[in-house]
């Protein structure tokens, strides 16, 4: 989970997150080097002492000033574009959960090899543990396993919602009345936080996602099925 | 990268309040690089031509290309690197998973040398 004013991303649970983190990093130098430019440029409009009212053209800084900007989105495009088609592959996901989404809580659906659906709504303050977010932590997490591709199929009962996980790099809209796709796998154990990223109302805050992602052999042995 | 800092840590510093570079991979690496050759560009063309101006502007282009230069460099061979350790971890663990039994690959390749 983000820790108190973070600003950057989390840290990477999957392959694709690692990829976005990585373009986000080539992103940001190339936006310093601009801005490092036109801070330069900017010293030197307001130092130079000359005033020249003749000019007329400038050819040449003015190819310059076009033919550099396209290279350098040349240059963001081409990881951005593979990116955005990694995040599209379907890899023969080992499991399908369905998550619903209503004002103001998710429902998820295990069926693949059962019929366990549950609700999972944000904890009350009243009812928090020492130690439990404040928020942030729901009464049943999402329990999945890791090193495994998982489908995760996406609606909404209601009102559009939004499923985001950060640290997968996960944001999908819940629409009525459309199914909705993504898929990852996770990469290492452990519980991350999402919230619901789609206003739907007053408690639009107060719809956590929260992933409990576990060993393969563990997940096997059925901790999710004892509900 | 995300984690908060500790508190013996000094507090992480972003260059135009943007840009980490220590927890940013390359990025370090790549801006020393680049300032010394900006130091070395601009300082080399005041030498030989004595305009201030010019070598100040030579200065900066020289920065913005050897940063930009060594930062496609490193992060080449930063992803060539993580490419290679995941081979490596998937290696590894196969072998622990199939070391003595039939699927063993080391097993399949010695009883074919040996025929």
């Amino acid at each position: 989970m983000a820790h108190a004013a973070q600003v950057g991303l989390q840290d990477a649970t999957s392959p694709i997150m690692e990829e976005l983190i990585t373009f986000h990093d080539h992103a940001l130098m190339i936006i310093f080097l601009i801005c490092s430019l036109v801070l330069y440029a900017l010293f030197l409009t307001l130092t130079t002492k000359l005033t020249n009212t003749n000019i007329s053209d400038a050819q040449e800084m003015e190819t310059v000033w076009t033919i550099l900007p396209a290279i350098i989105l040349v240059l963001i495009a081409l990881p951005s574009l593979r990116i955005l088609y990694m995040t599209d592959e379907v890899n023969d996901p080992s499991l399908t959960i369905k998550s619903i989404g209503h004002q103001w809580y998710w429902t998820y659906e295990y069926t693949d090899y059962g019929g366990l659906i549950f609700n999972s709504y944000m904890l009350p303050p009243l009812f928090l543990e020492p130690g439990d977010l404040r928020l942030l932590d729901v009464d049943n997490r999402v329990v999945l396993p890791i090193e495994a591709p998982i489908r995760m199929m996406i609606t909404s009962q209601d009102v559009l919602h939004s499923w985001a996980v950060p640290t997968l790099g996960l944001k999908t809209d819940a629409i009525p009345g459309r199914l909705n796709q993504t898929t990852f796998t996770a990469t290492r154990p452990g519980v991350y936080y999402g919230q619901c990223s789609e206003i739907c109302g007053a408690n639009h805050s107060f719809m956590p996602i929260v992933l409990e992602l576990i060993p393969l052999k563990i997940f096997e042995m059925g901790p999710v099925f004892t509900l | 990268m995300a984690a908060p800092p500790e508190p013996g840590e000094p507090e992480e510093r972003k260059l135009l309040g943007f840009l980490d570079v220590e927890n940013t991979p390359c990025a370090r690496h790549s801006i020393l690089y680049g300032s010394l050759g900006s130091v070395v560009a601009g300082f080399g063309h005041f030498l030989f031509t004595s305009r201030i101006r010019r070598s100040c502007d030579v200065g900066v282009g020289g920065f913005i290309l050897v940063t930009l230069g060594c930062w496609f460099h490193c992060r080449y061979n930063y992803a060539k690197q993580r490419i290679q350790e995941r081979i490596a971890r998937e290696e590894i663990k196969k072998k622990i998973l199939y070391e003595g039994t039939h699927l063993d690959p080391e097993r399949k390749h010695n009883g074919s040398s040996s025929n």
